[in-house]
């Protein structure tokens, strides 16, 4: 075991390996208030990577609802019941990670999910914590709730899947931090299933050996972002790259979000693996369940996401999300529009904060038309 | 008519059209890119090429849509021995043409032997307010490189009424004016003069399709009595048009008919446009259908399920606990028996077998108590599809002489609905826009005053069928894991809780 240290945890941890960042971090910002979980995500990503035999419980891009929605079948209540009750004191964590309670002859604590557990991936759609009692929808607020929670692999700073693996058959790009498992070491032991929090290691038992999320990388090798972010209908997903703390830049939008105006907060940050997929947590749900969720960063970032009307910056990086197939690597808040570049400082989109309106002539004397509203 | 599911497949009232209305009807031609129910009762199926896979160029609009739709011709090769379905037209006009000699019909569709539909395409659109100016292949060449064709509506974004708030322009009304009182004779009978509530036609717990208000002066309708018909007759025929007005303190008091009859008929059932497939969109892929709701499992661990998932009815946890039911268990859903599934099911037990509603029940706590719901669109049975659950030693509900794949096991939620008729939606002197003009007309328009639609929703009585659990065993599986709503383990209890992790304020 060695120490590292682990931002989202305010305090170094313990972890197999010595700490080795990558040049940059590939990572994604979710905003959990923008998706209707309409899951044309999980359809793209299904039908690029895993449309297979052997691969049909599998989806590495799955929505679920919460609080009632799991794939697979209660994956985090049973982590979360595991490691037992954690605190936070200010933003540090004082509880376990999932490294710091492993078993003695183990060295992440997790569980094998039973193969019944991947069935219903849709288990709890649109399920409410709470009751309607008649008539409640007339009467202003809602006190019951929900929320649609997209999940990919994490592309984890410290990946619990790679720290268990015997084989060492799981590594971490240094170029980007995205996390493979290479096919031809992997011998389908399946500890990493048992290992990643998140449940996002699957086995398949045509090939015998295990798969997960590749983060897109041919795309990202091409500039642009994944399938899931470049599909999502919501608008919710920017894909981008994290610079390695102490070194991050206002103008990188990742950077920004992220680091700088803690808009987005990573999911379970207490398992320990500092996870780079980073939500708007949903402004509505309890601060309770947040916290369990993001972390202790969850009002901070709730005020900063309602502040965003008015926060020309903020505006700006957020109008960015699903609005250009490149990378953005710098961004520029104008006076009437936002601006993205790409890795070789292009500019590739402009969004205007405001929707353009625009009224035509009543006669277009070119076209000898009446124009109106209504065919 | 291409992805016509929704044509015969949802007809409201389906079983209706399908055992009652079809077998009088001579032939019934479908063109189409997916096996829906309308192909299963079709006497010839077209198979045509669909939206990706057009070899003519086609563009559609829709008003919620400011970009006109192109679809560019593709230069993939077909997948199967496909035609376009403007060719399946042109083919037909040109039989006609031999049979009967007569050369029009095949030059209506001239250009389509050419290859050249863009010539009524640019005619479509020179005609169009919102689309003159529109060059259709220079549309295409844009879309083909992404490029998106903005409508040419009078404002962007497209605000209807626009003109008529910031110009003074005229509504589209008799006086120019936006009116709120209809003093035509048919309005006045039916006692719609002023925008009034009705109760729902069906689901409703009280008597269906009442006016309620108080006594009001322009609120005076020809009741029962002037229609010569006992005001206690409220059968589904006679109610469409029964017009009794009662202050809602009287409503409140009064039952459905159905629920005097029968006290187990106490539940609205709505049947809702859902997220993950509409009325053109094909849902019988496994990867789309396996989320399609709870009860998906690509590996159909039990082999009651037609698909790799099914449609379900969604009640309260506290209404199905007092039906006997857990979560996941298969029910019957039944709506009104003089006219459902289908008139005369009592005679034809065989098809009463295919159309009554067999589903799984989900606890939903998200609706108040009474209120059920069920999603629009999932493939309906057919006669094929049972026969195929009952012969397949897989279970699947798959038609094994088409492959029509229903995701019930019999029945569907349209074996609960009917059509019926709005009296106001069907006159012959209202004064409306005509539909692609800015001319004025009365009466019959389609798209803009007709019956445009039929309730989606009745009242419906449950019946515990079989328990959830695989094979009929136990309970459903989630149910077990303490995982759905009011069956609670109690760490998902602290996990909804959010009591896992204690958060201390300030630094430590
Ligand atoms: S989310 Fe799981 S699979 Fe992905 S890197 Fe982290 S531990 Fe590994
Ligand atoms: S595509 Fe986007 S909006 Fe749709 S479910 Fe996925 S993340 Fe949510």
């Amino acid at each position: 075991m060695s120490k590292v240290g682990n931002w989202q945890l305010g305090r170094e941890m313990e972890f197999p390996y010595e700490g080795a960042r990558p040049a940059r971090q590939i990572a994604y910002v979710f905003d959990t208030n923008k998706c209707i979980a309409c899951q044309t995500c999980s359809i793209a990503c299904k039908t690029t990577w895993t449309s297979g035999k052997g691969q049909e419980h599998v989806f590495y891009n799955n929505v679920e609802s919460k609080p009632y929605g799991f794939f697979p079948h209660g994956w985090d209540v049973h982590l979360l019941e595991k490691l037992g009750t954690g605190r936070w004191s200010g933003g540090t964590y004082e509880g376990k990670t999932v490294f710091e309670a492993a078993a003695p002859n183990e060295r992440v604590l997790g569980y094998a999910p039973d193969e019944a557990d991947y069935a219903s991936p849709n288990l709890g759609e649109d399920v409410i914590a709470g009751t309607i009692e008649r008539g409640a929808f007339f009467q202003g607020i809602h006190r019951a709730w929900m929320f649609y929670l997209a999940r990919i692999c994490n592309h984890c700073t410290y990946p619990a899947c790679l720290a268990a693996c015997p084989r060492k058959a799981i590594y971490k790009r240094p170029e980007d931090g995205i996390v493979l498992i290479d096919q031809s070491r992997c011998r389908g032991y399946r500890e990493c299933l048992k290992a990643c929090p998140y449940k996002k290691v699957f086995y398949n038992a045509i090939t015998r050996v295990s798969e997960k999320c590749i983060g897109c990388y041919p795309l990202i090798e091409r500039g642009e972002q994944p399938q899931c972010v470049q599909t999502c209908i919501g608008k919710i997903r920017l894909q981008g790259f994290l610079s390695p703390p102490g070194s991050e830049r206002a103008d990188n939008p990742l950077d920004y979000l992220v680091r700088i105006r803690k808009v987005a907060l990573p999911l379970y940050p207490q398992f320990g693996t500092e996870p780079n997929v980073y939500y708007v947590p949903p402004l509505h749900v309890p601060r309770d369940f947040l916290a369990q969720a993001f972390g202790p960063g969850v009002e901070e970032a709730a005020a900063a996401y309602r502040s965003a009307p008015t926060d020309r910056e903020l505006l700006g990086a957020l109008l960015l999300f699903g609005n250009t197939p490149r990378i953005l690597h710098r961004f520029r808040a104008e006076a009437e529009e936002a601006i993205g570049y790409d890795a070789e400082d292009r500019e590739v989109v402009r969004v205007p904060y405001t929707e353009p309106f625009f009224a035509r002539e009543f006669f277009d004397r070119k076209n000898d038309v009446y124009r109106h509203n209504v065919t | 008519m291409s992805n016509s599911n929704s044509l015969i497949g949802n007809a409201k009232g389906h079983y209706e059209t399908v055992f009652n209305t079809l077998p009088r009807v001579e032939m019934l031609v479908v063109n189409d890119w997916w096996w829906t129910a309308s192909c299963e009762y079709a006497d010839v199926v077209f198979p045509v090429d669909s939206w990706a896979e057009f070899k003519h160029l086609d563009v559609t609009a829709s008003v919620t849509n400011p970009f006109l739709s192109v679809f560019p011709r593709t230069p993939l090769e077909r997948i199967h021995d496909t035609r376009s379905d403007i060719e399946t037209s042109a083919g037909v006009a040109a039989a006609l043409s031999e049979l009967t000699g007569d050369e029009r019909f095949a030059r209506m569709w001239h250009f389509v032997g050419e290859g050249r539909v863009d010539v009524y395409l640019q005619r479509i659109l020179n005609a169009s307010s919102m689309a003159r100016g529109i060059d259709v292949l220079a549309a295409e060449e844009r879309a083909k490189n992404g490029v998106p064709t903005i409508l040419l509506s009078r404002t962007y974004p497209k605000s209807v009424g626009w003109e008529q708030a910031y110009e003074s322009r005229p509504w589209y009304t008799r006086t120019g004016r936006l009116e709120l009182y209809r003093d035509e004779p048919e309005f006045r009978a039916a006692g719609e003069c002023l925008p009034v509530h009705r109760e729902p036609v069906d689901a409703t717990f009280h008597e269906p399709n009442v006016i309620v208000a108080k006594p009001h002066p322009a609120i005076r309708p020809k009741g029962p009595a002037d229609y010569g018909v006992d005001a206690g007759v409220l059968d589904g025929e006679t109610r469409q048009a029964r017009n009794v007005v009662r202050p809602w303190a009287e409503v409140e008091a009064t039952k459905h008919p159905l629920t005097t009859r029968d006290p187990a008929y106490r539940y609205v059932f709505h049947t809702p446009k859902y997220r993950h497939g509409a009325h053109t969109t094909p849902v019988d892929t496994d990867i789309v259908a396996v989320w399609f709701g709870p009860f998906g499992d690509l590996m159909r661990r039990d082999r009651r399920t037609p698909f790799v998932t099914e449609s379900y009815i969604e009640v309260h946890p506290d209404d199905a606990r007092e039906l006997g039911c857990q979560d996941g268990d298969y029910v019957w859903v039944d709506a009104d028996p003089e006219d459902r599934p289908f008139h005369g099911w009592q005679q034809r037990p065989e098809d009463y077998h295919i159309a009554r509603l067999l589903c799984r029940l989900r606890f939903y706590p998200g609706t108040p108590r009474g209120v059920t719901r069920m999603w629009h669109n999932m493939y309906g049975a057919t006669p094929g599809s049972v026969r195929g659950q009952e012969t397949d030693s897989r279970g699947l509900a798959r038609n094994p002489e088409t492959g029509y794949q229903a995701l019930f096991r019999t029945g569907s939620h349209q074996s609960c609905t009917r059509g019926y008729l709005r009296p106001t939606q069907m006159t012959d002197s209202l004064v409306r826009k005509n539909l692609h003009t800015q001319v004025l007309g009365a009466g019959f328009e389609v798209d803009v005053h007709g019956p445009t639609g039929a309730p989606r929703e009745s009242l419906v009585k449950i019946t515990r069928a079989e328990p959830g659990g695989i094979g009929g065993k136990g309970a459903w599986r989630p149910v077990e894991l303490g995982l759905t709503p009011g069956n609670e383990s109690p760490a998902l209890k602290q996990f909804i809780a959010g009591s896992f992790v204690q958060v201390a304020k300030g630094g430590s």
